[in-house]
């Protein structure tokens, strides 16, 4: 188990420094003065040498890219060109906003998906299970932002049901928050869910025809004990490690939603980087999304080896 | 070194590869009658095809023309899905559409197979530090996800479709290098892989002539249902205004535009949206009956 965690670890190490190379060479991409390019280009002189003294540009390349990473370690990700703020401290009050938002997401995508794959796993190949495969297939073709404007056309245009868009703090007005959140939570929970649950439906398939879920039919168990209690915990495991992957869709998702919506989170902070070419912080916030999205699946892998002893044992030879 | 004399002598795998023509027409009608959902997928994928190469005489209006006169009339005979908010018609505008993002997510796919298949064949071919390299360096570029690895690179190279498709492609890229890699490594060692080697058949000669066909059907596949992920991207990236841009009619910047005229002219954002919808769906749907065709193993 701790050869395990250990090797676990260790790859996600090397894929972490790997990301790191690929954002770093990938700002070095950007035509122009890299001193300009993180300073902006309405910088003058001493700006300029700041910024060359800092990240060490006149260094080696592979000089400077350690110089880069240890800075970005230790919390430093450079200044919003436009606003001189740092970008960790931007990302930081941003974020809440997004994790609110895919969190909701999430709690929308299971309540939709697990019951859903499970009634079509149970009554396989009757009506309920053409039924939740087409409206998952649906769910995977509809991009989801049009599905968002056309919940505001109906949800708020039409009836004026909830806000359109804007955000008010949990904090401050939990009731007023909620009402902002339920769409764009919808919109992106809905994609998470067509795929969630064509993965439960087909998980269940498997652990419904196991031997100890026979057996448990044989004993005289009802159905809805030998489904929640025996099949739907083990039915579980794979579609958690699809949620795992699925994080990185949500964050992407993210993006556009807060777009639609309006909610400052950090999926618009990163457009709005994109065209003010604010490149400090879009190389900030690619590097964060991409490095957490390398922890959350290292801790579901780690989570389910205390889980699941089965996999415990058997991780040592899985090479992911 | 003697790679010419070594292909008589397993005809086999070659004569599998020769026979399926009739063969393969005859499990797709097969498919298509017990799956009338993936041929009705098939076929409106096919009438997009003829959409995005016949715009120019579908179309019943310049799709870039701006009418003052006309700005967001509601659907009518001359404009059967309304004018939008410069006047343009919405019906030829969806027409011309279909050309970018059809453009979009196949060129993308192709350039995402280009790149992929050659690399994870190497790969799995020959194993070790390379290997492990590759793989190491496609993980970290699959924890990237998709769209913010897209809108990173479009913030480098510069917004525009062909760019667009570029990073829709580079996005897709590893998919291809661990399915390709993954299906040489089994592959590899099946026996007429192993017969041609043994015959003296190269390594270049091994991998195209003989693994190649052999996990091509399996990445086609990928690609069927790849499709409609890239088109969505292309039109996510063109809505945040990365992709095309206007006056050029993507279905992502009209609806861009749609959503500034939500109460005024609800029309806007029905058709292009709905558009998308229909294209990734028969593509998904059409996807899961070449799997049948091509794939019977897995059925």
């Amino acid at each position: 188990m701790i050869e395990f965690l250990v090797r676990r670890a260790f790859i996600s190490a090397v894929t972490l420094l790997l990301i790191s190379l690929i954002v770093f060479t990938g700002v070095r991409m950007i035509p122009g003065d890299p001193a300009r390019v993180l300073a902006g280009t309405d910088a003058d002189a001493a700006g300029l040498e700041e910024i060359r003294e800092k990240y060490g540009l006149d260094a080696p390349l592979p000089v400077q890219y350690l110089r880069w990473l240890g800075l970005a370690v230790t919390g430093d990700l450079g200044e919003s060109i436009r606003t001189r703020t740092s970008v960790a401290w931007m990302v930081a009050t941003k974020l809440p906003i997004t994790v609110e938002l895919a969190l909701l997401s999430l709690l929308v995508a299971v309540a939709i998906a697990i019951p859903a794959g499970v009634l079509a796993a149970v009554r396989r190949n009757t009506a309920w299970d053409v039924l939740a495969s087409g409206v998952s297939l649906c769910g995977v073709s509809v991009p989801n932002f049009w599905l968002g404007i056309m919940l505001i056309l109906i949800v708020s245009v039409r009836f004026g049901w909830l806000p359109a868009s804007g955000f008010v703090p949990l904090a401050e007005d939990p009731l007023g928050n909620l009402k902002r959140m339920v769409m764009p939570a919808l919109v992106l929970g809905t994609g998470l869910a067509a795929v969630l649950m064509r993965q439960t439906r087909n998980a269940m398939i498997e652990v419904l025809s196991a031997d100890y879920v026979r057996t448990a039919r044989a004993k005289g168990l009802a159905q809805m004990a030998v489904v929640v209690r025996h099949a739907l915990r083990n039915g579980l495991i794979p579609v958690v490690t699809i949620l795992g992957l699925q994080m990185g869709a949500l964050m992407g998702g993210a993006v556009v939603t807060e777009q639609i919506f309006v909610l400052p989170g950090f999926g618009r902070l990163i457009v709005e980087a994109v065209f003010t070419r604010d490149y400090p912080v879009v190389q900030g916030v690619v590097l964060i999304t991409a490095s957490s999205y390398v922890l959350i699946n290292l801790l579901v892998d780690v989570s389910y080896s205390v889980l699941n002893p089965r996999i415990r044992i058997r991780g040592t030879a899985d090479g992911a | 070194m003697a790679p010419d004399a070594a292909s008589p002598a397993f005809p086999l795998p070659l004569a599998a590869e020769a026979a399926p023509p009739s063969g393969l027409l005859h499990r797709a009608w097969r498919v298509g009658r017990r799956r009338p959902a993936a041929l009705v997928g098939a076929t409106i994928v096919a009438l997009f095809v003829v959409m995005a190469v016949g715009a120019p005489w579908i179309a019943t209006h310049d799709p870039v023309r701006t009418d003052w006169a006309k700005i967001r009339k509601a659907p009518s005979w001359a404009h059967p899905f309304g004018t939008d908010d410069l006047g343009r018609d919405g019906f030829s505008r969806v027409v011309w559409g279909a050309r970018i993002s059809m453009q979009a997510g196949v060129f993308s796919i192709l350039f995402a197979m280009a790149i992929g298949v050659p690399v994870g064949l190497v790969a799995g071919y020959y194993r070790g530090a390379l290997d492990q390299l590759i793989m190491r360096l496609t993980d970290a570029w699959l924890a990237f996800p998709f769209l913010i690895l897209a809108i990173g690179l479009v913030t480098i190279l510069g917004p525009s479709l062909t760019n667009a498709t570029l990073a829709i492609g580079l996005g897709a890229t590893p998919t291809y290098i661990r399915l390709t890699r993954g299906l040489v490594l089994s592959t590899k060692e099946e026996d007429y892989v192993q017969g041609a080697r043994a015959l003296g058949a190269g390594d270049l000669r091994v991998m195209t002539r003989h693994l190649l066909p052999n996990v091509a059907s399996a990445i086609l596949v990928q690609a069927t249902v790849a499709i409609p992920t890239a088109i969505i991207a292309e039109a996510v990236l063109s809505f945040l205004g990365l992709g095309v841009q206007p006056p050029a009619p993507s279905w992502g910047t009209m609806l861009n535009a749609a959503q500034q005229f939500l109460e005024q002219a609800p029309w806007m954002a029905y058709w292009p949206g709905l558009a998308i919808f229909f294209l990734a769906l028969s593509f998904n749907l059409a996807g899961d009956g070449l799997r049948d065709v091509l794939d019977p193993r897995d059925y």
